[in-house]
């Protein structure tokens, strides 16, 4: 019983708060006052309008009043009373469909005429030349007409009816009320669908984020392909959405990534103090337990700070100090440091570097990954590689490559080697903790590098690729940015290299395509700011 | 040396401060950042150690409050916050050294002491002398006993922070953020293979060994007394 009122008390219960939801959006209080000031301008145009024409259709009116008092005056011929009595009652006579005449004389008597009696006279504006125009209502028929005092004091009356001209008046006015109620009704209409509309796309947005609230984190906001506001809207949120879901998915790979691969050498530890616990007899036993669990902690450190590393620079906080850094003379550097290491190697660290290989990034980073990948040639390559390093400036940015001719990476496997402790060894027998590739993988997709991994014939060849459009691209503050904007016109001729100075400037040529880009690029950075 | 250790975990603290006391120093330990900026600017120190989370007043707060305040004392951080960019933020406000929890005790020593007061080696100073070895900075040459060395110029940096640390041990990772600026653990044996070569050009064929090995906490030049 008690659901079945509450049920229908519902239905519009819903529908008045969706109602007054309407009447409060700011759109629809909008509409209504564009409505008013609309309908009130609309009521003076057509008030102006109204009164010209009632007052032009009024005044022709008159005026052919005005004739027949003039023509009635005229056949009198200035012959007094008597000779006027007689035009009058001639003219009554000609029995002029719709015409009316009075004569009276000082005390008010008729002396001719056909105005139906009583006839009260309604005077309308001022006496002018002794006439002044009078209307009368009687017995349904309206009349109008002009009213001449004479020398003797009696008065002429010549009117004619005017419920034709009232009824027409009367049709203006009733045309533009309606034109007035269709225009207001329309407004208001119109202010209803178009909020409808706003509201909708509003509570699309906040439904679908009330979606992702309960944890569907794959949710998007509907484009609808109009390219308005709400899309643009759509679009910067659902970038923000794709952001956190992402990092999102990270914390949570992470998170099984501890719990999985930190679980092995925990057991491990477990199980080595236990052993010394049950067995050490010897001071130098435990000592050694001891030493050995040292480093199976720092080992697990180790681990655990690169997972965090790799969390931090998939973040993005970075970016915020992304400055120019020059790759060539970084792999110089990287040559100069690896050289004596790959050397005890026997191995070999060699360089092919073009100058000025300028792009924007975190330097400490950049030198990282570099490290990370040198130091997988030589942990995994045999005696007698030879480790090359490539930096070049091709059409489509700036490219480095780290190759050697080791044994190389199979190629089912160079798709599996970037993710979170992956190795090659299954026995785990060579010193590192699977997480090289994986900080190498999560500093390009910073940088927004495209890395690629290739077969040297033999060896493995990792290629990354700077690209302009990129983030990473030399501009090293706004003002070289909006340069690069401006520049991009200076120097916008095709051009196949991008031959640059030491803060990035192009000295002559640049290809079209990258100039579009980077006008791109400054117009997105100048929006941001 | 005076050291003011600010550290609100106490087993931390005596850890630190046993270790300290061992190697000789003074030690005094304050657990809240106001109490810390009270004994820094009231006394006399030759070094603290600050951690970064302290109650009432924050280590990089404090720190900042001291070097806006004139005070000068060399500042180490020690703590678990070990991002990438805490580092820079504890060295912007005006830290001198950084070291991340956990640490190994010799890491910490190596640096109290490159950091502590000590006959400090004036910036106008353009001869580093240990025994027979002479390192002259302006004309970038360096001598063994009579005869000349040739050095790269990384191998002139790595023997140049050595000098400036003469009979201090430094670790293998003050030599990577400071000669190589790496800020990270490469996996292979870089600092050994740099400091073997120099080895190479500054000991080989002398009978005395001024670049010696020290296990377990890092390298150290010295000349026999």
């Amino acid at each position: 019983m008690r659901s079945s009122l509450s049920k229908r008390s519902a239905v519009p219960g819903i529908a008045f708060v969706r109602l007054s939801r309407l009447f409060r959006t700011s759109s629809f209080r909008l509409t209504l006052i564009y409505a008013g000031l609309f309908a009130v301008s609309a009521i003076i145009l057509f008030g102006v309008i109204y009164w010209t024409t009632a007052s032009f259709m009024e005044g022709q009116f008159d005026a052919s009043v005005g004739d027949e008092l003039n023509e009635v005056l005229g056949d009198a011929g200035g012959g007094g009373a008597d000779s006027l009595r007689v035009v009058v009652l001639s003219s009554v006579r000609r029995d002029q469909k719709g015409w009316f005449y009075q004569m009276k004389n000082a005390a008010g008597e008729v002396l001719a005429g056909n105005l139906p009696t009583p006839a009260r006279f309604n005077a309308v504006g001022e006496q002018r030349d002794g006439r002044r125009t009078v209307t009368i209502a009687s017995r349904g028929a309206a009349i109008r007409g002009s009213e001449l005092r004479l020398a003797d004091g009696g008065t002429l009356f010549v009117g004619a009816d005017s419920s034709q001209l009232m009824r027409t008046q009367a049709l203006v006015a009733r045309s533009f009320s309606i034109g007035l109620c269709a225009v207001l009704l329309l407004a208001i209409g119109s202010g209803a669908v178009i909020s409808h509309r706003l509201i909708r796309r509003i509570e699309g947005i906040s439904r679908t984020s009330s979606e992702i609230m309960a944890g569907d984190l794959s949710r998007r906001i509907r484009i609808h392909g109009t390219d308005d506001e709400f899309d643009h809207l759509a679009v910067g949120l659902n970038a923000m959405l794709e952001r956190i879901e992402k990092l999102m998915s990270g914390l949570r790979e992470v998170s099984s990534d501890i719990a999985h691969d930190l679980r092995t050498p925990l057991s491990r530890l477990r199980h080595r103090l236990e052993i010394a616990n049950r067995r050490g007899e010897t001071i130098e036993e435990l000592h050694e337990a001891i030493d050995g669990s040292v480093a199976d902690v720092d080992a697990i450190l180790d681990t655990f700070g690169a997972l965090l590393r790799i969390v931090q620079i998939e973040g993005g906080s970075r970016r915020a100090g992304f400055a120019s850094v020059d790759l060539g003379e970084l792999l110089h550097t990287m040559i100069e440091v690896y050289q004596p290491v790959a050397e005890e190697k026997g191995q070999g660290v060699t360089g092919e570097i073009d100058s000025f290989l300028l792009v924007r990034g975190d330097k400490e980073l950049l030198t990282q990954m570099l490290a990370n990948l040198i130091e997988n040639a030589v942990c995994h390559a045999p005696n007698g590689t030879q480790i090359k390093l490539r930096g070049s400036r091709r059409n489509d940015g700036i490219e480095v490559q780290v190759s050697d001719d080791g044994p190389g990476i199979p190629e089912a496997l160079r798709g599996k080697v970037f993710q979170r402790f992956y190795r090659i060894e299954p026995s785990r027998s060579t010193t590192g903790n699977g997480l090289g590739l994986s900080i190498v993988a999560a500093i390009c997709a910073l940088h927004e590098v495209d890395i690629d991994l290739a077969d040297n014939g033999p060896g493995l060849k990792v290629s990354l690729l700077f690209r302009p459009q990129s983030s990473t691209f030399t501009a090293r503050s706004l003002g070289d940015i909006q340069w690069n904007a401006c520049g991009a016109l200076a120097f916008g001729t095709a051009g196949a290299s991008l031959p640059v100075d030491d803060v990035g400037r192009p000295r002559s040529a640049r290809p079209l395509g990258l100039r579009r880009v980077r006008c791109k690029f400054a117009s997105r950075v100048r929006r941001a700011r | 040396m005076k050291i003011l250790l600010v550290e609100d975990d106490p087993e931390v603290a005596d850890y630190v401060r046993q270790g300290l006391q061992e190697e000789r120093h003074h030690v005094a330990t304050v657990s809240d950042g106001r109490e810390a900026l009270f004994r820094a600017s009231g006394e006399d120190w030759d070094l603290l150690i600050v951690d970064r989370m302290l109650p009432q007043l924050d280590g990089l707060a404090l720190v900042r409050t001291l070097r806006a305040a004139g005070i000068g004392t060399p500042v180490l951080f020690l703590t678990a916050l070990g991002g990438i960019d805490d580092r820079v933020a504890g060295l912007d406000v005006g830290g001198d050294d950084y070291l991340v929890k956990p640490f190994v005790f010799a890491e910490l020593i190596a640096r109290v002491t490159a950091l502590g007061r000590r006959p400090r080696l004036l910036a106008s100073e353009t001869l580093l002398v240990v025994g027979d070895l002479e390192m002259d900075l302006l004309a970038r040459r360096v001598t063994r006993g009579d005869v000349e060395i040739q050095l790269q110029a990384r191998e002139f940096s790595l023997l140049e922070y050595l000098l400036r640390h003469a009979n201090q041990v430094v670790t293998r990772t003050m030599l990577l953020e400071s000669v190589w600026d790496f800020h990270f653990d490469p996996r292979t044996n870089v600092v050994e293979s740099h400091i073997s070569r120099l080895r190479g050009k500054i000991d080989k064929g002398h009978e005395v060994e001024l670049i010696q090995t020290v296990r377990g906490a890092g390298y150290r030049i010295r000349a026999p007394e």
